[in-house]
């Protein structure tokens, strides 16, 4: 005999459920690799030009430094933004958490922490390499991590709105950079300033601060923004 | 099996506690009892109509099912029918017409709605690069079940599917993997179901026991939504069967 109906009264868990996501997401991720390792390659890639183009003066290089580890980070995080929600879409996995009491946008912040994972994390871990590669001076590699480190999730929140508002259309990927690349404008440039700052020997706490303030404005924003268009892409 | 009887005794148990507690609270009545058992549930949809890209899909239905009553939605190919199961679900807004759960809008009461509810549309909802053991946990989980890793392998026997548990699912065929995504039923034990489609890609066997699990399932006090284009033994078992016609403009 099969039971099909419930036993007794469940409480909803809602960490269960939300732990049972970023779980899923991340063994996923560690799984296919291709989320985690194409980042880091591009970036190297990426950065190896630079010397090509510029001549391989380490001054030159140390100048830009700053603008182009930020630069490096954006587009790199862009190029897995797609993918949030919409592999979900198409497998209909999305229906699950969806169809569900605990709340979209709570649901939507565990997506965007697993993204964050997979991502904004190796990116940050990464970057000294980066850094390294641009003749960055040593003395702002702290600040370098520290304000990727606040960053890297204001991108993969703002990113999972953007994934969200593209996720039924089949080549959203341009109209996706077009729609989160002015709203991640604030985070490049407090972020290349906080290092250029570092380097010249300043303190760099005011756009750190930023950083912080971006931050936490799209932790508790993004959310419902995200869920709202999710909601109206399933219509 | 010993879970066959421990859900009565916590039943007897809850009610024996509900007859002592009863005569100290003697001005509360049946009707104020906070608990809404799910064999009491009621929906009724008056006059619902959806539609697409702008257009009316369908004429408008009205439909009144109560626990252990079943709903298929027949009609031809675009008329609607996965359309409508997915505003029944709170998927999607329907645009005119009203739903109603015991008699409340069922808009307000969602997460509730939610919560009782088991959709498998069309897409399997299974990830490719997870084992089928692991889509199961996970997808438990999302329903916010803790299942054993017994009851997740029970349940996978119990779809044909034993011995397939570390077979990533996206090597499994289109009938396996509409078994593991079924699979979920037993393990979510949600008393509403709303299957789009369920009997397609399944075998003369699958067949079989799908069937048996509806009507154990309606028997048990369950409640289903579903569409089934091909099956005619669904068409005959249904406790109602709601044709889909479309609208004259």
């Amino acid at each position: 005999m099969i039971h099909l109906m419930p036993q007794k009264p469940e409480k909803l868990k809602t960490t269960v459920m939300l732990a049972a996501l970023i779980q899923r997401d991340v063994l996923i991720g560690l799984r296919q690799k291709s989320q985690i390792y194409q980042p880091l390659v591009f970036q190297l890639l990426v950065v190896t030009m630079f010397p090509l183009g510029l001549g391989a003066g380490a001054k030159t290089l140390a100048a830009i430094a700053p603008a182009v580890i930020w630069v490096l980070a954006l587009l790199a995080s862009l190029l897995t933004l797609d993918h949030i929600f919409k592999v979900d879409h198409e497998d209909g996995s999305l229906e699950t958490y969806v169809l569900s009491p605990v709340p979209l946008p709570a649901s939507v912040l565990a997506k965007a922490g697993a993204h964050w994972l997979l991502t904004g994390l190796p990116l940050t871990l990464f970057s000294p390499i980066i850094a390294a590669l641009m003749h960055l001076p040593e003395s702002a590699f702290g600040t370098m991590l520290i304000s990727l480190l606040l960053g890297t999730p204001t991108m993969s929140l703002i990113g999972s709105m953007g994934s969200a508002l593209t996720i039924s259309l089949k080549h959203g990927g341009l109209l996706l950079t077009v729609l989160v690349m002015p709203l991640l404008a604030p985070v490049l440039i407090f972020g290349a300033s906080a290092i250029l700052e570092s380097t010249l020997g300043n303190p760099a706490s005011g756009q750190l601060l930023a950083l912080t303030a971006l931050l936490v404005f799209s932790l508790t924003l993004v959310p419902f923004a995200a869920a709202t268009a999710i909601r109206i892409n399933l219509e | 099996m010993s879970s066959t009887t421990r859900p009565h005794h916590t039943e007897l148990a809850r009610l024996a506690k509900m007859k002592s507690v009863m005569p100290f609270e003697p001005s509360r009545t049946a009707s104020q009892m906070p608990v809404k058992k799910a064999h009491e549930w009621r929906l009724q949809g008056s006059l619902l109509s959806c539609e697409r890209e702008g257009a009316a899909l369908f004429k408008p239905v009205s439909f009144h099912i109560s626990a252990g009553e079943s709903l298929l939605l027949s009609g031809p190919n675009g008329i609607g029918k996965t359309t409508l199961l997915e505003a029944i679900a709170g998927l999607r807004r329907y645009t005119s017409g009203t739903l109603r759960l015991n008699n409340k809008n069922i808009q307000d009461q969602l997460p509730a709605w939610w919560k009782s509810l088991c959709y498998i549309g069309h897409k399997d909802g299974n990830k490719k690069a997870l084992s089928c053991l692991e889509n199961l946990k996970f997808t438990a989980r999302l329903h916010g079940h803790t299942p054993t890793t017994e009851s997740l392998l029970n349940a996978l026997d119990a779809v044909g599917l034993a011995g397939y548990e570390h077979h990533l699912a996206g090597n499994l065929s289109a009938g396996q993997k509409k078994r593991l995504s079924l699979a979920r039923l037993p393990l979510v034990q949600a008393p509403v179901w709303i299957l789009d489609e369920p009997f397609v890609n399944l075998d003369v066997a699958g067949n079989q026991w799908l069937l048996e699990w509806l009507d154990a399932h309606l028997q048990q006090g369950g409640m289903l939504f579903i569409t089934a284009h091909d099956n005619q033994e669904m068409h005959r078992r249904a406790t109602y069967r709601q044709e889909l016609y479309p609208t004259d403009t």
